[in-house]
């Protein structure tokens, strides 16, 4: 179990969610164990014996964006509604905890918040996560929450420009920071060079690591498939593609086998986008700043309000088309699968991005490099634009 | 009182009297409903021996029966178990537990004995008992057929239950049994044959908005959910979906746990089910699921668990056979696993599993209690221990295994031993993290981290059959959407921890009872085969035993995160004194 916090604790700083000094992680076998700053452990441990979970995290933010988002709420408000569906999901809500200056959090108030949601942001410390189960599930509701905030801050920034004191200062550090453009440095492609099942789960195995290493998918999200034959071959569900050595699953396009039934929510799209577009290989992250541009429209005097979901256009943002549709079941892999072939690329309102490659990894893992920093550009255009309204 | 009716009502058999009684509010807010109330009403008789007059036999709603919460349509029926001895309650889902709470009750609580086979007939407008003489030694099916109407169902018990076979069940009139533990045969024992059931009275709801939220949040996230919802999970393929996953995980128990793949799986795989039968969706009334299936004709095709033990578990690969078993314990009113595992045991005691020809054959002797079968229904335990081959029954406390052999999930192992009713995979349910990565991958060779994960799951599937919905949701949901929805519900706010808490009080009284009825540390344990024989290894996957000292450490860390002595016992031994 120690080991397991170590582990997570690296991913969480190699995510750049948090910083490693700054990492708390707990986690309860018969005992207590932790690994992190002493006083962030016995935060965490006062909150973690009031519940019936396993392991907590709790770690400020890299990026000020939880404290911005608390600080930029209504009076009054004390959570929010992730903007992103993936998120909103499975999380729900989000709530928050203001401090004043000085102020100590109190245990008995973030465990009276974490009985009911998997994580909570507080003002001036950060994000407190539980994990029912394991260490892992606490890093991920981070992960998550974090996604949550970055998205929905950035998609307020677009709409109401700056609104507290050195604001912009924080702004500019957040983009140096994180807003910067993915390069294809260090990432190579094997391709036609692929022959034989070992040969496809190293290859889906090393381009999953890169998707993670760029920041294109957050580890436990995104999934990856290669197409031979009449299988594909697919990452698992809740798989974190920076670890698919052993997480893959081969399935039969005929369902004569249904041991794939722990592939990702994600096979009917890929199964979907394969049987239309024949090509070889998708991708599927959900890279934050496509994410926030899926989700801008200028449609007025529209009558669909969910629109994640039941949008039924096509809308085109630059080479990329956008439609809507929900995870797994929900409606996602029908709208996707027949817009994505021309370009090779589609985003999902509020969700992320899908790529396909006809030979290999290379035209998949580019087009989704291309997208993130095409999307990137594209919202610090909208924010500079946005921000001249205010001058 | 929004969500609940308030009130029971109180047959005894004996006397013919059925009346009314209100159940204080405390104890639906603490204990919810379903087997958590059923618990709560056994505090005064659960010492009674299961065959007893006076051990109560209740069947239990839940506060979210007769609304719109995905799979909620069900209820608990809890007694005492001939079988294994222990406290025991079974969920089925239905519509007899939804006409059950549209009579306008929480719970039915039947007592003593009928000097004469009767049925019991029960409407909003109060409950009636009838003479039976003339359905009595009548198959399930032919008992459904004769008393059930389009307005009405039935729960009855086929010759199994008559005859005291010690896993009889309770069958229903749409497809669903109350299994494993023999409360068919406590029903039978009460010369109860069928009760008949209809009504339509709602529970109010406080608070509809949030129950539709909540309604919302749940139904996104089954359709997340590839197990729930994929192109190859439940309600595609039911739950024989997992028969290509045990395989290749390689832990399908074969030939009564002595191997752990069977060659032939793929004949009643699934896929082949649903080729050779064109089966159809089918499934409980209000879930949204549908995982039972069944032929065009109606008939209802086997579950996972049961076509790997007439399959696997004694060698027979002829998926007809399989079938044909099915059809024929539920017409006898007879759980298949134990009926299966006991079946294997006994193959394994005269050196020769049984054909697929001989099966059915068997079945109905065991039904009957006839020849071999009178030793056959006393279930695997009795019958190897009255050979002087205890070692041979694959069971924990006297119920048998399922399909999931503990060499290959180590969170199973201990599961089996700490569920207080015995050998059972749905207490905790770790193969829900171990085999099918939700809510979040373990690793299913490792005990690290399982005692507490498997506390925590066990209360809160102490509450999920509490409220009373199915465990396969929370393949995709999870007790936040379920706080939400019974707080919309009841107008009580509960959040997951609540209700975890709630598991836990649940958990620990039926733990209670059966340590004040003479279990112990001993009982948690597993055959001794899994900790000195190896399953079938291969394609690059070890199955070793389990290693006992480590196993022992394990279950020793559960009992310290329980509260409980090292030992297992209760360190306050007035502890149930203290509770609601």
């Amino acid at each position: 179990m120690i080991r397991q916090l170590a582990k997570y604790k690296g991913k969480l700083a190699a995510d750049g969610c948090a910083v490693s000094e700054r990492i708390a992680f707990l986690a309860r076998d018969d005992e207590l164990l932790s690994d992190g700053p002493q006083e962030l452990v016995q935060l965490g441990a006062a909150i973690l014996e009031q519940l019936s979970a396993v392991s907590l995290v709790l770690a400020p933010l890299a990026l000020p964006v939880g404290d911005l988002l608390i600080r930029r709420a209504p009076v009054g408000e004390s959570s929010f509604v992730p903007r992103d569906t993936e998120t909103r999901t499975f999380l729900h809500d989000i709530p928050f905890v203001r401090l004043e200056k000085g102020e100590s959090p109190d245990p008995a108030a973030l465990a009276q918040l974490l009985r009911r949601r998997k994580g909570v942001i507080v003002e001036g410390v950060g994000i407190v996560a539980i994990g029912a189960f394991t260490p892992e599930q606490a890093y991920i509701h981070y992960c998550s929450v974090f996604h949550a905030a970055l998205v929905k801050y950035l998609l307020d920034l677009l709409h109401d420009g700056f609104s507290l004191a050195g604001e912009d200062e924080a702004f500019a550090a957040l983009r140096d920071a994180w807003l910067q453009p993915v390069t294809l440095e260090g990432v190579t492609f094997a391709d036609k060079g692929v022959a034989g099942r070992e040969a496809i789960y190293a290859e889906i195995a090393r381009v999953g690591r890169y998707t993670v290493e760029k920041g294109l998918v957050d580890s436990a999200f995104g999934n990856i498939s290669w197409r031979e034959g009449e299988t594909i071959y697919i990452s698992q569900t809740g798989a974190h593609l920076d670890e698919l050595e052993g997480y893959i699953d081969p399935v039969p396009s005929d369902n004569s086998s249904t041991a794939g039934v722990t592939a990702s929510s994600e096979l009917l799209a890929h199964r979907r986008i394969f049987e239309e577009t024949g090509a070889r290989t998708i991708l599927h992250g959900h890279p934050k700043l496509a994410v926030v541009i899926s989700m801008l429209c200028e449609k007025s005097d529209c009558s669909v309000s969910d629109c994640w979901r039941n949008c039924p256009q096509v809308r085109q943002l630059e080479v990329t088309p956008i439609v809507a549709g929900e995870i797994g079941a929900g409606g996602l892999a029908e709208k996707v699968a027949p817009v994505i072939g021309e370009r090779g690329r589609a985003l999902v309102f509020g969700h992320g991005v899908f790529t396909l490659g006809r030979d290999g990894f290379a035209e998949a893992f580019n087009a989704l490099v291309e997208v993130e920093n095409w999307c990137r550009a594209e919202y610090l255009r909208r924010l500079e634009k946005r921000l001249q309204k205010d001058v | 009182m929004n969500g609940w009716h308030g009130r029971l009502l109180h047959v005894d058999l004996s006397s013919g009297v059925c009346r009314y009684e209100a159940i204080p509010a405390s104890w639906l807010q603490s204990y919810l409903g379903g087997r958590g109330l059923g618990v709560r009403l056994l505090r005064e008789t659960y010492h009674l021996d299961p065959f007893a007059p006076e051990m109560p036999l209740v069947f239990a709603c839940g506060p979210l029966g007769g609304t719109s919460a995905p799979t909620s349509s069900r209820l608990a029926v809890v007694s005492r178990s001939p079988l294994t001895g222990t406290i025991y309650d079974c969920s089925a889902g239905g519509r007899f537990a939804h006409r059950l709470k549209g009579a306008g009750i929480d719970a039915l609580v039947i007592t003593g004995q009928s000097a004469q086979p009767t049925l019991l007939r029960l409407s909003p407008a109060g409950a009636t008992l009838e003479p039976a003489q003339k359905l009595w030694g009548e198959r399930f099916h032919a008992t459904a057929a004769a008393l059930q109407s389009a307005s009405e169902s039935v729960a009855a018990i086929g010759p199994a239950g008559e005859r005291g076979v010690l896993f009889a069940n309770i069958m229903m009139g749409e497809g669903n049994s109350v299994g494993r533990g023999g409360l068919g045969a406590v029903m039978g024992n009460k010369r109860l044959k069928a009760i008949v059931v209809s009504g339509d009275q709602r529970p109010t709801i406080a608070d509809p908005e949030r129950l539709q939220k909540g309604r919302q949040d749940m139904m996104r996230l089954f359709k997340a959910s590839p197990i729930l919802f994929g192109q190859l999970g439940i309600a595609e393929y039911g739950t024989p979906t997992l028969v290509d996953l045990m395989t290749q995980r390689r832990m399908a128990p074969t030939e009564n746990f002595r191997r752990t793949v069977f060659e032939a799986a793929a004949n009643y795989s699934g896929p082949a089910i649903r080729k050779a039968y064109q089966s159809k969706k089918d499934g409980c009334f209000g879930c949204p699921i549908q995982c039972k299936k069944s032929t065009p004709q109606g008939e209802h095709l086997p579950e996972y668990e049961t076509v790997s033990h007439f399959g696997a578990l004694n060698g027979i690969a002829d998926l007809h056979s399989i079938v044909k078993s099915n059809t024929l314990c539920n017409d006898l009113g007879m759980d298949t696993i134990s009926a299966a595992a006991t079946l294997s045991a006994w193959g394994e005691l005269r050196g020769r599993f049984p054909s697929a020809d001989e099966v059915q054959k068997l079945l109905l002797a065991m039904a009957l209690r006839q020849g071999e079968g009178e030793s056959l229904a006393l279930g695997s335990q009795r019958l190897t221990r009255a050979a002087g081959r205890p070692e041979f029954s694959m069971s924990v406390k006297g119920l048998e295994l399922p399909a999931y052999d503990p060499r290959g999930a180590y969170g199973m192992a201990l599961a089996y031993c700490t569920s207080n009713r015995g050998g059972c995979h749905l207490r905790a349910y770790p193969i829900s993290h171990e085999i099918l990565r939700k809510p979040v991958p373990t690793d299913r060779f490792s005990f690290a981290g399982k005692a507490r994960i498997i506390k925590i799951a066990e209360d809160t599937n102490a509450t999920i059959d509490s409220l009373v919905a199915c465990k396969f949701s929370f393949l995709g949901a999870s007790l936040e959407e379920y706080g939400t929805i019974l707080s919309g519900v009841t107008g009580h706010d509960y959040s997951p921890q609540d209700l975890k808490e709630i598991g836990e009080r649940i958990y620990l009284t039926e733990r209670y009872y059966n340590l004040a009825n003479g279990f112990s540390e001993k009982d948690d344990t597993l055959p001794p085969r899994f900790f000195s024989e190896a399953g079938s290894s291969g394609e690059g996957i070890d199955v070793p035993p389990i290693d006992q000292a480590r196993f022992n450490e394990e279950r020793r860390k559960y009992y310290r995160i329980r509260g409980l002595t090292d030992d297992g016992s209760f360190k306050d031994p007035a502890w149930l004194g203290g509770q609601p």
